[in-house]
């Protein structure tokens, strides 16, 4: 008898049992003695063994990208997934990682993805186009984004990528050539969702002139209303139709405006917060105030010219919080300047309230936006963790050698390593990532006074940050 | 050159917090005594928190370690620096005469060893501890009649095991009967229950070993899809029934057959009597760690599989599993063995007709990690199966087989991936475990790998793809 028949055979009793469907007779294979039930037992169940399994039928073909980007060397990977595998990784060496990653243009290892899913996901947008299709694979079919490196997008290609990528190449090319943005736009504008008809007509931000009225002027009927209402905000920005802009007007009512000085009369301006905004509410409510209104305008309405409006708001905090805001978000980096030497904390009240309304083009704005704000000579938060994690997600970047110099050389600095409490492992990893590499010897050496697990996942942060920016 | 690494050491570390620790010791002025002999034992005496410093001895060739430290992490950060000092390799040991406690504790571990049960990871500390040992103790005592008594005793207690095994197979039967008369369609559903009362009834026969199959066996069931649950039944059970007859038939199998039926049972061969057995296979040559594997078992005992691939094709087999059985509570965790580490060595494999599991003896040279490509035949995944037929002829109860194969890829057919040839129409379902860490492999065409085929499944070891070497662990 051969296996095959003992499976067809016997089978069907033997799953049956035997009471309900007694087993075929078979000759001399089993016999007859009590044992015979088991001997088919036996000998079934070695015919199935020595069925060799066979492929399927259907087979699922993955469509996995090409990814021009390099590999990391393999000395890399290690301590790559140490860090991402170790409980106090903190988004803050996530980020600096990955930003490593799209920097030098070099892509995680094929069976490191698995490894370090969590980073995997999080940061897909800097580790390729591989990255990409691995952090979407469980995404159902149509939701799925199409995978981009940020280096190939185009003015042919970019609406197939990401929404994210899309507005920063928007954004950057609003900046190079504000009108070649807008031609971009104008044709896929009525076919876009109204979230990212949304999301476009912020990105058209950057460069706003009034060139680009008439677009606006079509956006400002769209049927969607807050884009409507987007449209009719950017309009009132542009120079002459500050009249129409109500958040101004809002803001207007709120500026008390008076004379101060003993021989010459100088403008001093106050804001008068609501009664109902507390103080720990007042940075927050000031952001959301001013959201829509920018320093031209102010000053415009005011009659005073920009240097006279900061001067004139010198006495108020807030005023100047809020203008501080407004001179980030416009790029104005001189006035930017002035405002943090009379509120050096501009920064701090800034990440306390969640303010996140910035673009930068390139490390060039970075380093004149955070260079014009932060004076670690003038003001360190007290809360230093919250301050400087949120500095560095607006940067995502280093901070320029002369002011991190300026914070390892900082009283609050030393302070922060002699006292019972230093600094923790995230707040320590916030620092390895802002760290220039110039800079990093330095760190190294201050990091030997920290606690040990802050130290720890430090220098591993700073040993994969100097082999990932070493590669050529 | 040293066999410890800083990868292995952190590899053998319990935690990230042990190697944090580990590391403030890693200075010469925290050490006194530092020294090593030639056989690879280095010590040193730690400054630790008490009074008198602790003393921390390491063995080079294994990873093993011992400190006097009450930590309950093992190895501890004592031994853990120790081992790091000497990899590092920048501070000096001089070569000394092993004082007392490490001898002692040398002595120990070996008796140790030898105390385990290798077949069942049962601890037996009233049996010899070492041949050498037994030797000593049976020239000093010289009472030839108190021999004898022990001798008489001895055999009278294997009498009556194998009575209470052939009393218990007689049961195991009536018990396979009555799953078969009852029909196997719906055996995994009360597997559960079922399985126990009969596996505490073979605990008591002695028969251990067809016990714990039987307590894995709901185990494995449940983690196989519904369909083919009574197949790996009748499969499971078939193969219980088979080795009950084989025992009862034992005298008229061939000697290796015959050693493998009685240990499948539940007869256990010490290290000492296997190494000290002439007629014992024993393969020379260069060895590369293809896997290692942890498992808790229900009896509290961790299992750490250690797999190895034999590079020369010379004859004899091409692989071999050191299984070692730790207290979950004291015991390492892993392997001291790190995958793709390379040695020169014999193992002494415990008799069967298909030897896979068993012992180093001597090792010519330590395990150093390599990271070349493993030297692997040229055979297919069909090759490959029919290896796994040949040792399922010459073993019908044979559990699970390696596997050495050349040119497949990883496909995926819903949501079972598959190990499918290339030049062929074999394609053997992956672990399910697996399926996460090997997903990266259906990106591949064409790869090579070693695994462990249990039947159902294939358990990728590891694959040698155009990136390099994955792992599947």
């Amino acid at each position: 008898m051969k296996p095959r028949d003992l499976k067809s055979r016997f089978l069907p009793a033997l799953l049956a049992g035997t009471r309900r469907e007694p087993l075929p007779r078979a000759g001399p294979v089993l016999g007859t003695d009590p044992h015979a039930l088991l001997r088919a037992l036996c000998l079934t169940g070695q015919a199935l063994r020595f069925e060799t399994p066979t492929a399927p039928e259907q087979i699922v073909r993955e469509m996995w990208p090409e990814d021009v980007r390099p590999i990391i060397p393999d000395h890399l990977r290690a301590p790559i997934l140490r860090l991402m595998n170790a409980p106090k990784c903190s988004n803050a060496a996530e980020s600096a990682v990955a930003w490593a990653f799209a920097s030098k243009k070099v892509r995680p290892h094929l069976f490191d993805l698995p490894r370090m899913e969590g980073f995997v996901r999080r940061q897909a947008d800097h580790l390729g186009v591989v990255a990409q299709y691995w952090a979407q694979r469980e995404v159902p079919a149509g939701k799925q984004n199409s995978y981009f490196d940020a280096d190939q997008i185009s003015e042919k290609n970019w609406t197939d990528a990401p929404s994210a990528l899309r507005l920063k190449f928007l954004e950057s090319l609003r900046a190079r050539d504000a009108a070649a943005g807008r031609k971009l736009v104008a044709p896929v504008w009525a076919r876009e969702s109204a979230e990212v008809r949304l999301r476009l007509l912020a990105a058209m931000q950057v460069g706003l002139s009034h060139q680009d009225k008439e677009f606006l002027d079509s956006a400002a009927k769209d049927r969607a209303p807050r884009v409507k209402n987007l449209a009719k905000r950017l309009l009132a920005r542009l120079a002459g139709t500050t009249g129409e802009n109500p958040a101004l007007a809002a803001c207007l009512e709120r500026i008390e405006r008076t004379k101060a000085g003993l021989r010459k009369k100088r403008a001093s301006l106050i804001l008068q917060l609501p009664a109902t905004v507390k103080e720990r509410n007042a940075n927050r409510w000031v952001i959301e105030q001013f959201a829509e209104i920018g320093l031209d305008e102010v000053a415009c309405a005011l009659e005073l010219p920009l240097d006279g409006l900061i001067d004139a708001a010198e006495k108020d905090e807030y005023l100047l919080f809020a203008f501080s805001m407004m001179a980030s978000r416009e790029k104005k980096w001189d006035v930017l300047a002035k405002i943090a030497e009379a509120l050096p904390d501009a920064w701090g009240r800034m990440s306390e309230a969640g303010f996140d309304e910035m673009n930068f083009a390139d490390d060039g704005e970075r380093n004149r936006w955070v260079q014009a704000l932060v004076h670690p000579r003038e003001w360190m938060p007290e809360s230093a963790f919250p301050a400087w994690e949120w500095l560095l997600r607006r940067m995502e970047a280093q901070l320029p050698p002369p002011l991190m110099l300026h914070v390892l050389a900082s009283k609050w600095w030393k302070k922060r390593f002699s006292g019972e409490e230093k600094p923790g492992a995230e707040e320590m990893q916030v620092f390895c990532a802002l760290c220039p590499p110039s800079l990093r010897s330095k760190l190294r050496d201050q990091l030997q006074l920290a606690d040990l697990e802050a130290r720890e996942i430090g220098l591993l942060l700073l040993d994969i940050l100097d082999g990932l920016e070493t590669l050529t | 050159m040293a066999a410890l690494s800083l990868k292995k050491i952190e590899r053998i570390a319990p935690d990230q917090a042990s190697l944090s620790a580990a590391r403030k010791l890693v200075k010469p002025g925290v050490w006194s005594g530092l020294a090593r002999d030639e056989s690879g034992l280095v010590w040193g005496a730690c400054q630790g928190s008490g009074a008198s410093p602790y003393r921390v001895v390491i063995s080079e060739p294994d990873a093993g370690y011992k400190c006097t430290c009450p930590s309950r992490k093992f190895p501890c950060k004592h031994s853990l620096a120790l081992m790091w000092l000497r990899a590092e390799g920048n501070t000096p040991f001089p070569t000394d005469t092993t004082p007392e406690w490490v001898g002692e504790w040398l002595k120990r571990r070996r008796a140790d060893e030898g105390a385990y049960d290798a077949e069942q990871g049962e601890r037996k500390s009233s049996e010899p501890k070492s041949i050498a040992l037994t030797a000593t103790e049976a020239a000093e005592e010289a009472d030839p009649k108190a021999e004898a008594r022990a001798a008489a005793a001895r055999e009278r207690t294997r009498k009556d095991r194998e009575e209470a095994i052939a009393a218990g197979l007689d049961d195991l039967d009536q018990w396979l009967a009555d799953q078969v008369e009852s029909g196997l369609a719906g055996f995994a559903a009360a597997a559960g229950k079922s399985c126990r009362v009969i596996a505490q009834r073979l605990v008591d026969a002695k028969a251990a070993g067809l016990a714990a199959r039987l307590e894995n066996l709901p185990a494995r069931l449940y983690a196989l899809p519904e369909a083919i649950r009574p197949l790996i039944a009748i499969e499971e059970l078939g193969q219980l029934h088979l080795l009950a007859e084989a025992y009862r038939r034992q005298e008229s199998l061939a000697p290796d057959l015959r050693a493998d039926v009685r240990r499948e049972v539940g007869w256990s061969v010490t290290r000492e009597s296997l190494l000290a057995d002439a007629a014992a296979t024993r393969t020379a040559g260069t060895w590369r760690v293809a896997a290692t594997l942890s498992e808790i078992q229900q009896d509290r005992l961790r299992r750490l599989e250690t797999w190895l691939w034999r590079e020369d094709a010379r004859d004899g087999p091409r692989f071999a599993v050191l299984i070692d059985f730790v207290p979950l509570a004291v015991g390492p965790a892993r392997s001291p063995y790190a995958i793709g580490e390379r040695f020169t060595g014999t193992v002494v494999y415990y008799p069967s007709p298909v030897p896979l599991r068993g012992l180093l003896g001597e090792v010519s040279s330590h395990a150093q990690s390599c990271p070349d490509d493993f030297v692997l035949p040229p055979d297919g995944l069909k090759e490959a199966f029919r290896n796994y037929e040949r040792a399922l002829a010459a073993k019908p109860w044979l559990g699970v087989w390696p596997m050495a194969f050349r040119n497949v890829r990883v496909s995926r057919s819903g949501e079972q991936m598959f190990v499918c040839a290339n030049d062929g129409a074999e394609g053997a379902p992956l672990l399910p475990a697996q399926a996460d860490l090997a997903a990266p492999l259906l990106a591949l065409e064409c790869l090579h790998g070693l695994g462990l085929w249990n039947g159902t499944h294939l358990r990728l070891f590891l694959a040698q793809t155009s990136l390099g070497r994955w792992v599947g662990e």
